[in-house]
């Protein structure tokens, strides 16, 4: 597209405005996104590698990655089965509603997490609407559990987001020919709708994934933050940054940096090999 | 296709990994009970490093079990707003004693909660002003803070306990040295330096620990916090002054237990814990970590760096926090001063 934009009045000789503007994009991230990155690194690494690596193996630290990755895993397969069946619901029948459950679904992304922490509390929390009811031991605020209901609900509209257009702007002759031959709905849509999704489906999930474990406003409210128990990697984040333990702080940063890097990369070269057959 | 197996390998591998919780890291094993503690912002360090190790050793000698600790610090506030909502404290060590009061109102926390040693207070620290290195402002008491440029760094008295003993202590002070040079307590006196103070205040974190970290990386001229968070930040090598105030506050800090989350069979354990706060062998680990002992005095000779107050006060001078919370910080601070 760009090339042929720019080639259109620029036919002969060298286009300058490629490089200007590709280095004004750079200048544009560099303050706003790529130096803060480049401190956490800079900091993070300013008592030496060995420093560092004490910090990331420090049983506390540990744990709480370990507890961001395995309530974000959840969150997002709750979110990405829940993201599909709505999509698919919503884009294969009209009825009166259809656009405000469409509105509903999307609330969360403007709500602050904090809210939404507090909404579980006062819903779940011992003294919530329905957590009075609940005896000591099926308590689920303070658990991982409460973790997992967080994440759910600051990511639900993530998946969906993503699946929705390319369902709804999928072209239905393959599956309209795959009823006339007899198939199933289940047939047709496990061996149709789906693999058409693919790239849909990973992409959500990586989004709902990375989106999870970078949570902080929701999940301090509803975990308890205690160390070794429910305190997440952005928990203990901040509590080490509390501390004064700076370099601490930023070993796990990093950590989630480069998570994030990796998701992304995954992202985009994933979309290519996914559709590629 | 190769490539795509062992995508396929890793992605299943990661996911395997990905969906079992992990277990608590640290000593005990299986089954071991674990005393659950809330505290407020500084209370970390002497806790986590000298107070938990030694009860876990005093009570594996005296009933051969394991215990392990497990705790969660925010400013004195939330921690109890926590706990209001259901946080699992079994023990809340709190910056001020109205928080206990709060506990105490909803049901979780005993009326008789200071019938302990102390009145249910574990440990004190004065209020005082840190100042970069060198004093360059020239800060040498509470209204030096109002002098035109000076940038004040307080904790938010609606979340921290420490903010409020910092307000009482800035008022408290006026009001003595009111009543040194003219005989009487000058209320109207001790309300205007606390607003003419909260006037140059850019900052107001959620805890005296946010405040602190805020103050280190290099925001603001002034800190008001507890001594011991002026003493850790020197020995941590921070270029840092302490300024002593003429007059300033005591705090107190009370601990108790948290009733509603603690069960019968494990209330012994609780109450064992709480009153090794008192024993000689704590208070003295409290002295290491620039805490007073409130105690005995004497401990306190053993920490060289605490500073000599010329006119100390308490929360008594104020008829306690019953009296304090409402006629101060409700009334004057929040009323009047703080968006004034």
């Amino acid at each position: 597209m760009s090339a042929n934009l720019s080639g259109v009045r620029h036919t002969r000789g060298f286009d300058v405005i490629k490089p200007l503007s590709i280095a004004a994009l750079l200048l544009m991230m560099l303050p706003l996104v790529l130096l803060p990155i480049a401190s956490i690194f800079i900091f993070g690494m300013s008592k030496g590698l060995a420093s560092f690596w004490e910090s990331l193996t420090a049983p506390d630290a540990i744990f709480a990655l370990q507890l961001s990755f395995v309530t974000s895993f959840w969150a997002t397969v709750f979110n990405v089965v829940f993201g599909l069946f709505a999509a698919y619901v919503l884009s294969k029948y009209t009825f009166w509603g259809r656009n405000s459950i469409i509105v509903m679904i999307s609330i969360p992304t403007a709500i602050p997490t904090a809210v939404a922490g507090f909404a579980l509390l006062l819903l779940w929390g011992p003294y919530g609407l329905l957590g009075q009811y609940l005896s000591a031991d099926t308590q689920i605020m303070f658990t991982p559990y409460a973790i997992i209901l967080a994440n759910i609900f600051v990511t639900f509209p993530l998946a969906f987001g993503v699946i929705m257009p390319v369902l709804e702007t999928m072209s239905h002759s393959l599956e309209e020919a795959s009823a006339t031959m007899g198939a199933t709905r289940w047939q047709t849509f496990w061996h149709i709708t789906l693999p058409s999704l693919r790239g849909a489906i990973v992409g959500g999930a990586l989004l709902t994934f990375a989106r999870s474990v970078g949570e902080f406003g929701s999940t301090i409210l509803v975990s308890g933050n205690l160390a070794g128990r429910t305190q997440t990697a952005p928990l203990y984040i901040f509590a080490k940054f509390n501390e004064g333990q700076v370099e601490a702080a930023n070993a796990i940063a990093i950590v989630l940096a480069l998570f994030s890097f990796l998701i992304f990369s995954v992202l985009f070269f994933a979309r290519d090999w996914l559709e590629a057959d | 296709m190769k490539i795509r197996f062992g995508l396929t390998f890793i992605l299943a591998v990661s996911l395997f990994l990905m969906s079992c919780l992990p277990s608590p890291p640290g000593g005990g094993g299986k089954g071991a009970r674990t005393i659950t503690v809330y505290g407020f912002s500084i209370m970390k360090e002497a806790l986590e490093t000298e107070i938990y190790p030694k009860f876990a050793a005093k009570w594996k000698a005296e009933h051969g079990e394991e215990i392990n600790f497990t705790s969660s610090f925010a400013g004195s506030e939330t921690v109890t707003n926590q706990i209001l909502q259901g946080a699992p404290a079994d023990i809340a060590i709190l910056s001020i004693e109205r928080d206990v009061d709060r506990l105490i109102a909803a049901g979780h926390a005993p009326n008789d909660w200071y019938v302990t040693p102390q009145k249910g207070i574990v440990n004190k620290t004065p209020f005082v002003i840190l100042v970069r290195q060198g004093n360059p402002k020239q800060i040498k008491d509470f209204p030096d803070l109002a002098k035109p440029g000076i940038r004040v760094i307080h904790p938010d008295p609606v979340s921290s306990g420490g903010a409020q003993w910092s307000i009482l202590s800035i008022y408290g002070s006026e009001l003595l040295k009111s009543e040194l040079e003219t005989g009487t307590k000058d209320a109207n006196r001790a309300e205007e330096g606390l607003r003419a103070v909260w006037r140059n205040v850019i900052s107001t974190p959620g805890s005296a620990r946010e405040a602190r970290t805020q103050f280190e990386t290099g925001y603001g001229d002034a800190l008001i916090t507890y001594e011991l968070e002026g003493l850790l930040m020197k020995q941590a090598g921070a270029p840092i002054e302490i300024v002593v105030p003429r007059s300033t506050i005591f705090s107190e800090h009370p601990a108790v237990i948290v009733d509603r989350n603690v069960t019968a069979e494990e209330r012994p354990l609780m109450e064992a814990f709480r009153n090794f706060l008192w024993s000689d062998e704590a208070q003295k680990a409290f002295v290491k970590y620039h805490f007073r002992s409130v105690t005995n005095e004497s401990f306190n000779d053993a920490n060289p760096e605490f500073a000599k107050i010329e006119m100390p006060f308490t929360i008594e001078m104020f008829g306690g926090w019953k009296q304090a919370y409402p006629e101060i910080i409700e009334k004057i601070f929040l009323e009047r001063v703080k968006n004034k």
